[in-house]
C-alpha cells in the first residue's frame, strides 16, 4: 500500500506558481539564478563543441586567423592508436577497476550492515577514511609502496622471497593502475552500498527463510534481486567516475605509458614539442562527453526504478544481523587486511616520507628523522599561497552552487516556468560532463574572454562551479518533504515571495543546504584534474603543489603536503560520521 | 502440536543485556489458534520469532509436532528454512521484484523436494483462490494496496500447507475498517484450511474474537492463559482486567466474612454493603479492591432497599446510538456503566449501582499491580 500511495503522491501535480504571481524580487532571483546556472554548465561546453571545428590547431577558435574545419576530427579519428590503444585501456581500466571496488566495497557493506561483526562503526569510520583525500596523494602513496625498485612492499618481499633486482609487483602497469583506482573508489561505493543495505527490509529475506528457502538461496533469490536497483545506481555511477578518473592514469598510468581518454586529452595540450592542440583535444572530448551523458542517463533511469521498488514499510522493521559464527575469523582478517592496504599502509608511507625522505624503513634511519621538509613549506610563501587558494576556491565554489543548486530546486518544483524541465535535465547532466572536459572548456571559454580571469583562483571557482547536480538533487529531495501548503501558509498571511523564501523556504531547507555545501567543498577540497589543467602560478592549490613537488623528485616535501592534506581530513571525516550516524539513529 | 517451554531469550546490546522473554511456556494443540496478547515490548514478537527460528532463544526447549526444534541446553536449534511453518510478516515482506505468482510460488519452487510446474501453478493458483486474489496472480508486488498485500502474504504462508502457521500483527498496517473487514476473513480463511496458528497482537478485541485459546503476557512472561471467556470474565488481576476491556475498580473495605468464600464489604467514600466472592487469607478489616466490567454494572433510578447497592451520582452521560454510557461518582471512584439507550436521565441524579458477586473478581491490596 504505501508503495502505491508513495507512487499517486509523488505523480500529484502541484499547484505551482506562475510566473505573474512572484513578484519582482522573485521575478529578478530566479532570472539570475536561471541565468548563472546554464552559463556555468552551457557556456563552456558550447565553446568547446565550437572548438573541436575550429582549425588551425593551435589557435583558440576565436582568434584572427582560425576556420571552420573537420582538420581535428580527422587528425584524431584517423589515427589508429585511438582504437588499438586509447579507447582499449580505458575500457580495460575502467572494467577493471569498477569490478575490484565492487566485490570489495560490497562485501565490506554486506559485513558492517547485515552481520554482527564486531567494532562496527569503528570499521565505517576507518573504510570512509580515504574517501576525502585527494586521489593525487593517493596515487603518490602507492607509487611509495609499490614502486619496481624502492618501494616498501616490494623490498620486504624480496627479503621475504630471496629475489634480487626489481619487482616483482611494479605499480607502473595496467594492474597497478587498476589496484590503484579500485581500491581508492571504495569507500564512496562503500557509503552508497550500505545505505542502500540498511534501508532494505530484512524481513524480505525472513520471509525466504520462512518460506524453507536456503541462506545461499535467499541470498541469490531475494536479498541481491532486492538490491539490485540500489546496487545498479551506484555501479553506473562509479563507471562514470572511474571513466573519467584522471589522477592515477596521469600519476601512475604517464610513467607506465599507458594512455586513457582523459590523459590523452591533457596531453594534447601539454605536448611536449608544440604548442597546445586545442582543436584536437575538443575533438578527442566528444565522445567521452557523450559517453558520459549516456552513463548519465542510464544512472537516471535506475535510480527512478529504485525508487518504484521502495521495500520498507516501516512498521514491524527491525534490523536483524547475520551471525557470522565460524566465519567470524575469516571476516575480521579480511577486514584487517583491507583497511591496512586502503588507509594504514598509505598514512603511514607518507608521514614516513615526510620525515624520513623517501626509502625503505630500519632502524639506523630512525635517527635521521627531520623536520625539515617541513620547516622548508611553512617557510615557503607558494605553500601558504596553495592553502588559502584551496580554501578560497572550495569554500566559494561551493557556496555558489549550493544557492544556485537550491533556488533551481525552488523553480523546478514549485513553479510552471516554462522549459524549466530542461533546466532540470540541464543541471543534472552537470554531473556526466567528466572533469577533464570540463576543465577543457573553461581553459577555452576564458583563454577567449578578454576579461583577464584566467590564471587567477576565481577562474577556478567558475569551472568548480558547474557541478549543479548535487545541491539541485539534494535540494529538490528536501524541498518534497516541505509541503508546498506551509509556503501557501505564508503567502495567505501576507509574506511575499522573498518573505516566504527567506523566512519559511530557507530555515526548513537549513539541513539540507549545510549537508550540500559540506559535500560541494570536499569535493571542490579534493580537486586534482581542474586547477592541473588551468594552473598557473598564481592558483595553484594543495593538491597541484604535491605533485609538482613529487615531479621535481622533492619527495619529503611533497609527502609533507600530503600528510598536512591527511590531517586535514580526520576531523572532517569524524564530524561526518556523527552527521551519518545521527541520521540513521544507528548502533 | 506446537509445545513451548521455559522460553527464555536475552539480548546483547550495547548497553548490558535484555531480557525479551523470561521463561514462557505454553502448548497448541492441532489445529488450534492461540494467540499471544500483550502491551508494546513485551515480547510477543520475539517469542513468535523464536518458534519460526529467526531467533536462537537463550535457554528452553521449543517442538513442533513432537520434533525439538530448538534446544540451546542441548545444541539443537534448527534453522527457519528446515522447520514446517509459514509465516505472515507485520510488513508483509512481499518481495518486490517478483509478481504476486512468484511470490507465493516461492515456498515450492525452493522445496527440496520441488514440485513439478504444473503442480506448482495449481497449488498457487489454489491458494490465490483462497485469498480472493486469483485474478491478480501477474500483477506486479509493488501495486499493491495494503490489503492485497496482505492476502498475497497469507496466500504465500500456506501454499506449501505447513504444519503451523505463525502470524505477527497481521491487521496492524491496515486502517480501521479493512481491519475488521480482515478479521473476519482471516478467520474464517484459518478455520477453513484448519491449521494450527500462533497469533501475536496487542489488540484485544482481535485476541478475543479469534482465538481459541489467549495467553496474556507482560513483561516477558505469560500471566494468564485460557480460553477468551475464561480471561475476560476471571482475570487474574488488575493488569489483565485492565487490558483486556474497560474495568472499573472500586477500593473497598472488608466487613464481615459470611462463609468460608464469601464476605460483607463496604465501599470506600460510598453507602451500601456489597456480598463478594473473597480469594482466601483476607479477614476482616482488611482492604480489597473489586474489579468489574461496565457491561455487568446494573444502574438503577429509583431507590431501593437492601443490599448489594451502592448509592452513586451521574458525573456524565455519553449517547453512543446503540447504547448509553454512563459515569457514575461513588465517592472519589468514578464507575462506567452501560445503560440502555431507551432509559432517559440527567448528569447529578441520583443512581444505584448493583454489581452481580459472581461477576467480579476482587483482589488483595498489591495483587491489582
Ligand atoms: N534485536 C534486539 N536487540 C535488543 N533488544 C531487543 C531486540 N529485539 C527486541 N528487543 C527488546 O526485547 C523486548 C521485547 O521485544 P518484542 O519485539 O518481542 O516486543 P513485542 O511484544 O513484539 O512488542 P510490539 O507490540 O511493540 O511489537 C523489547 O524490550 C525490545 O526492546
Ligand atoms: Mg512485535
Amino acid at each position: 500500500m504505501t508503495a502505491v500511495a508513495q507512487e499517486a503522491a509523488a505523480s500529484t501535480p502541484d499547484p505551482g506558481r506562475r510566473w505573474g504571481e512572484l513578484g519582482i524580487a522573485g521575478v529578478l532571483v530566479i532570472s539570475l539564478t536561471v541565468l548563472a546556472a546554464l552559463y556555468l554548465i552551457s557556456a563552456p561546453l558550447i565553446m568547446l563543441l565550437t572548438t573541436a571545428f575550429r582549425g588551425p590547431q593551435d589557435l583558440l577558435p576565436f582568434e584572427p586567423g582560425a576556420i571552420w574545419t573537420f582538420e581535428n576530427l580527422r587528425a584524431v579519428y584517423l589515427d589508429t592508436k585511438l582504437y588499438t590503444s586509447v579507447i582499449p585501456n580505458t575500457l580495460i581500466f575502467t572494467a577493471g577497476s569498477v569490478s575490484l571496488t565492487f566485490v570489495l566495497a560490497f562485501t565490506l557493506a554486506w559485513l558492517v550492515e547485515r552481520t554482527d561483526l564486531p567494532w562496527r562503526t569503528t570499521v565505517f569510520t576507518i573504510v570512509l577514511f580515504p574517501l576525502l583525500v585527494p586521489g593525487v596523494v593517493l596515487a603518490i602513496a602507492w607509487i611509495f609502496l609499490l614502486s619496481p625498485n624502492t618501494g616498501w612492499v616490494n623490498v620486504a618481499l624480496r627479503g621475504v622471497l630471496g629475489l634480487t633486482g626489481s619487482g616483482p609487483l611494479d605499480i607502473f602497469s595496467m594492474g597497478g593502475m587498476i589496484l590503484a583506482q579500485g581500491v581508492g573508489l571504495v569507500p564512496f561505493v562503500f557509503l552508497l552500498l550500505s545505505a542502500a543495505l540498511r534501508s532494505m527490509n530484512p524481513s524480505l529475506e525472513e520471509a525466504s527463510s520462512a518460506s524453507g528457502a536456503s541462506p545461499l538461496v535467499t541470498f541469490l533469490r531475494v536479498t541481491l534481486p532486492v538490491l539490485r536497483p540500489g546496487i545498479l545506481a551506484p555501479l553506473i555511477l562509479a563507471t562514470l567516475v572511474t571513466l573519467e578518473q584522471f589522477e592515477i592514469p596521469l600519476v601512475i598510468g604517464f610513467p607506465a605509458r599507458i594512455n586513457v581518454f582523459s590523459t590523452r586529452i591533457y596531453f594534447e595540450l601539454n605536448t611536449d614539442s608544440d604548442l597546445p592542440a586545442y582543436g584536437k583535444a575538443a575533438a578527442v572530448a566528444l565522445p567521452f562527453l557523450v559517453g558520459g551523458i549516456l552513463l548519465l542517463l542510464l544512472y537516471n533511469r535506475a535510480i527512478r526504478r529504485a525508487e518504484h521498488f521502495v521495500t520498507v514499510t516501516g512498521k514491524g522493521y527491525r534490523p536483524s544481523r547475520f551471525a557470522l559464527g565460524r566465519w567470524k575469523l575469516p571476516a575480521i582478517l579480511f577486514i584487517v587486511i583491507y583497511l591496512a592496504i586502503a588507509a594504514v599502509l598509505p598514512a603511514v608511507v607518507l608521514v614516513w616520507a615526510s620525515l624520513f625522505g623517501y626509502g625503505v624503513p630500519s632502524w639506523p634511519t630512525l635517527g635521521t628523522a627531520s623536520f625539515a621538509a617541513y620547516a622548508g613549506l611553512f617557510a615557503s610563501g607558494k605553500f601558504w599561497g596553495a592553502v588559502g587558494n584551496t580554501f578560497l576556491v572550495a569554500g566559494s565554489s561551493a557556496a555558489i552552487v549550493t544557492v544556485i543548486g537550491a533556488l533551481l530546486a525552488w523553480t523546478i518544483l514549485r513553479t510552471r516556468l516554462p522549459g524549466r524541465f530542461v533546466l532540470d535535465f540541464v543541471s543534472f547532466m552537470s554531473l556526466g560532463i567528466p572533469s577533464v572536459i570540463a576543465g577543457l572548456a573553461a581553459m577555452l571559454l576564458y583563454l577567449s574572454l578578454p576579461i583577464g580571469l584566467y590564471g587567477t583562483v576565481w577562474v577556478l571557482v567558475l569551472a568548480y562551479s558547474y557541478r549543479m547536480a548535487v545541491a539541485s538533487r539534494l535540494g529538490r529531495a528536501a524541498l518534497m518533504q516541505i509541503h508546498a501548503e506551509l509556503e501557501e501558509a505564508s503567502y495567505t498571511a501576507g509574506g511575499g515571495w522573498a518573505t516566504t523564501i527567506r523566512r519559511i523556504v530557507l530555515p526548513l531547507l537549513a539541513p539540507s543546504l549545510v549537508a550540500s555545501f559540506v559535500l560541494l567543498f570536499i569535493l571542490g577540497f579534493r580537486e586534482f584534474t581542474l586547477p592541473t589543467i588551468l594552473q598557473s602560478p598564481d592558483n595553484t592549490v594543495l593538491s597541484v603543489i604535491m605533485w609538482q613537488l613529487f615531479q621535481s623528485n622533492q619527495t619529503a616535501q611533497a609527502a609533507a603536503v600530503g600528510t598536512m592534506i591527511v590531517l586535514f581530513v580526520v576531523p572532517v571525516i569524524f564530524a561526518m560520521r556523527r552527521l551519518l550516524l545521527a541520521q540513521d539513529g544507528k548502533d | 502440536m506446537l509445545k513451548v517451554e521455559s522460553l527464555v531469550k536475552v539480548y546483547a546490546s550495547p548497553d548490558g543485556t535484555v531480557p525479551a522473554v523470561r521463561g514462557v511456556s505454553f502448548t497448541v494443540p492441532q489445529g488450534a489458534f492461540f494467540t499471544l496478547l500483550g502491551p508494546s515490548g513485551c515480547g510477543k514478537t520475539t517469542t513468535l520469532r523464536c518458534v519460526a527460528g529467526l531467533e536462537q532463544p537463550s535457554g528452553g526447549t521449543i517442538s513442533i509436532d513432537g520434533t525439538v526444534v530448538a534446544d540451546p541446553a542441548r545444541g539443537i536449534h534448527v534453522p527457519a528454512y528446515r522447520r514446517d511453518i509459514g509465516m505472515v510478516f507485520q510488513s508483509y515482506a512481499i518481495w518486490p521484484h517478483m509478481d504476486v505468482f512468484g511470490n507465493v510460488a516461492y515456498p515450492l519452487r525452493v522445496a527440496r523436494k520441488r514440485p513439478p510446474r504444473a503442480e506448482i501453478r495449481e497449488r498457487v493458483m489454489e491458494a490465490l483462490r483462497l485469498v480472493g486474489m486469483d485474478a491478480m496472480a501477474a500483477r506486479s508486488a509493488t501495486k499493491l494496496s495494503g490489503g492485497q498485500q496482505q492476502r498475497v502474504a497469507f496466500a504465500r504462508a500456506l501454499v506449501r500447507h505447513p504444519k503451523l502457521l505463525l502470524l505477527d500483527e497481521p491487521l496492524s498496517n491496515l486502517d480501521a475498517k479493512l481491519r475488521e473487514q480482515m478479521r473476519f476473513e482471516l478467520q474464517e480463511l484459518v478455520a477453513r484450511v484448519a491449521i494450527t496458528t500462533l497469533y501475536v497482537t496487542h489488540d484485544q478485541s482481535e485476541a478475543l474474537a479469534m482465538s481459541d485459546n489467549v495467553a496474556v503476557m507482560s513483561d516477558g512472561i505469560i500471566v494468564q492463559s485460557g480460553p477468551p471467556r475464561d480471561v475476560y470474565t476471571k482475570p487474574r488481576d488488575a493488569f489483565v482486567a485492565a487490558f483486556l476491556g474497560a474495568a472499573n475498580f472500586l477500593k473497598a473495605e472488608v466487613v464481615q466474612r459470611t462463609g468460608a468464600q464469601s464476605a460483607l464489604v463496604a465501599i470506600e467514600g460510598g453507602s451500601g454493603r456489597f456480598s463478594v466472592t473473597l480469594p482466601p487469607g483476607i479477614a476482616a478489616g482488611d482492604h480489597i479492591e473489586i474489579v468489574f466490567r461496565p457491561e455487568d454494572a446494573a444502574i438503577h433510578f429509583a431507590p431501593m432497599g437492601g443490599d448489594d447497592l451502592v448509592q452513586g451520582l451521574v458525573e456524565r452521560l455519553s449517547f453512543q446510538g446503540g447504547s448509553t454510557e454512563c459515569y457514575l461518582r461513588i465517592g472519589g471512584t468514578i464507575v462506567r456503566a452501560i445503560l440502555h439507550p431507551a432509559i432517559e436521565t440527567t448528569n447529578g441524579a441520583a443512581a444505584w449501582l448493583r454489581i452481580d458477586p459472581a461477576r467480579c473478581v476482587v483482589y488483595a491490596p498489591g495483587q491489582g499491580r
